[in-house]
């Protein structure tokens, strides 16, 4: 299985504190990559950097075989790579479907005209389709003229979603899709990871082991800003290490 | 009082046009920019050259010398603020404010220290309740309502406008749509620019064009963007109109404390909205 998306030795120090450490990470296609970890061992700032949010003080980031590492952001995302945020980051100024435009507008071709630059609008058919089978795929089509505001966490985290996968990625980056959500409202995420996950390759941060478990192919662990432990689930479930990062010394049976 | 409100609507239109610029800077790229008031006053003193050249017409001369700030605009975002994204606030302080110093200095240095008499473009006054009132203050306060209703068109209908909007509530969000955010902030701080600069311009008739003109209005700017909530397009209109009557009715009556008035006011809603916070 080909990396899509690989990291060598990647480190970021801030000002003494080392939030990432010397981490080879990959993602591969056809995959669901889960990270877990405790609190602050780094994994979010593993995503900031995958992302390009974040430059690194050392190592590099290759996506499709390219070296990213130096890449901002947007150029990252027109390369196929896509995120969500652990605070779910969704314009809350703008209306649910303004929301869908901004990210199904293809501004690589719209840039070509002035006009278009300044005046693209949802009345473009391709682009209202598009935004159409966003919400449909998440359940939010009565949302639409909504101010996104208004919306419940869950709601938003599904829209996050949404905006994501409008942005037709090759790999996608969920920084825990799950967190602050009720239990009906997990299950209708995880189902909806179920739906789309075929289309691309998937790296998960998510605190809600038991959740994500059936859902990934490989695991990593992540403490201190070092990967500790990383293969299929079971196996790195029942790693002695593992098991007491997270669930403390006297806890080894598996 | 009549007069002291009309006055206070030309101030409130004044800070309008100046202030939204900086609330825009504010609000995406949360960065506080003293160099807007050199561009402010470097634009008037372009408009008091052209305007001899074009046969003393405002209009004209207003057009030229906002062209002629747009590349120093430009050439501010892209080579002095664009590097201080992301960076502590600290530095765009002493950055941009060095840039005002600098200004201040190149005007002093290219066209003297006394300050200059600009005409007033239309001579007509007229009678209201027993008041005089120039036609032209009027104007500039109409115009601050187009301005208002132009900006509104312009952030709700373009994309560029929604971009920003969105920006404002996340601008990282907005990197990951992909799109390159730099480019659109280059677009709005180009676009504050030269409406601070019109308003510099527009302003120029009633209270003269001297090299520390961009020093007194940018802190009193600064304070209505503080009042109306950093990025917040409505409530800088509000916050402008609403300090230019402060500025003008204290004025009237204790003209002394007009300025201090302002940062009193902006001091109490700093206050209740940490109270409430």
């Amino acid at each position: 299985m080909a990396d899509l998306l690989t990291t060598q030795r990647l480190t970021k120090n801030f000002e003494g504190l080392v939030a990432v450490n010397q981490v080879n990470f990959r993602i591969q296609e056809g995959q669901v990559t889960g990270l877990i970890g405790p609190n602050g061992s780094g994994k979010t700032t593993l995503f900031n950097l995958l992302s390009g949010l974040f430059t690194p003080t050392e190592g590099t980031v290759s996506f499709l075989g390219t070296d990213v590492t130096r890449v901002p952001p947007h150029k990252r995302v027109q390369m196929g790579m896509a995120r969500t945020f652990q605070l779910v980051s969704v314009f809350d100024s703008l209306t649910v479907w303004e929301n869908l435009v901004l990210s199904n507008i293809r501004f690589k071709t719209e840039q070509q005209s002035l006009r278009n630059f300044f005046f693209a609008s949802s009345r473009r058919k391709d682009i209202a389709d598009d935004c159409m089978s966003s919400l449909e795929l998440v359940g939010l089509e009565s949302r639409a003229s909504s101010v996104t505001s208004e919306l419940s966490y869950g709601d938003k985290r599904m829209l996050e979603i949404a905006i994501a996968l409008s942005l037709r990625p090759s790999v996608l980056l969920l920084d825990e899709p799950l967190a602050g959500l009720s239990d009906h409202e997990i299950g209708e995420v995880v189902s909806l990871i179920y739906k789309v996950k075929k289309n691309f390759a998937l790296g998960i941060i998510e605190h809600k082991i038991s959740k994500i478990v059936e859902l990934v192919d490989r695991l990593c662990v992540m403490n201190y800003g070092r990967i500790i432990c990383e293969g299929v689930p079971g196996q790195v479930l029942c790693d002695p290490q593992v098991r007491e990062c997270y669930w403390g010394k006297e806890d080894n049976k598996c | 009082m009549i007069e002291s409100a009309i006055y206070g609507l030309t101030i409130g239109a004044i800070l309008y046009f100046v202030s939204i610029g900086l609330s825009i800077t504010f609000g995406t790229m949360r960065i506080i920019n003293f160099a807007h008031g050199m561009v402010y006053a470097l634009g008037v003193y372009f408009f008091i050259t052209f305007l001899p050249r074009v046969g003393g017409n405002f209009v004209i001369s207003a057009l030229l010398a906002i062209a002629a700030a747009i590349p120093v605009g430009y050439a501010i975002e892209r080579f002095v603020i664009r590097r201080l994204y992301g960076e502590s606030l600290d530095y765009a302080i002493i950055a941009t404010y060095a840039l005002l110093l600098i200004g201040t200095d190149a005007i002093k240095w290219i066209w003297g220290t006394v300050p200059q008499q600009v005409t007033e473009p239309i001579g007509i006054s007229f009678r209201f309740f027993g008041g005089g009132f120039p036609l032209y203050r009027v104007v500039i306060s109409l115009s601050a309502l187009v301005l208002f209703l132009g900006l509104n068109l312009f952030f709700r209908k373009t994309v560029i406008g929604r971009i920003v909007i969105a920006a404002l509530d996340d601008s990282e969000g907005v990197q990951c749509l992909g799109l390159d955010v730099n480019k659109y902030f280059s677009i709005v701080f180009v676009l504050g620019s030269c409406l601070a600069v019109l308003g510099g311009i527009l302003y120029a008739p009633i209270s003269a064009a001297d090299p520390y003109m961009g020093h007194d209005i940018l802190l009193i700017a600064f304070a209505v963007v503080i009042v109306g909530g950093m990025g917040n397009l409505t409530g800088t209109f509000i916050s402008a109109l609403a300090l230019g009557l402060v500025i003008a009715i204290t004025g009237r009556y204790w003209s002394e404390a007009a300025d201090t008035m302002v940062f009193a006011v902006m001091a109490i809603v700093l206050i209740y909205k940490s109270y409430k916070a």
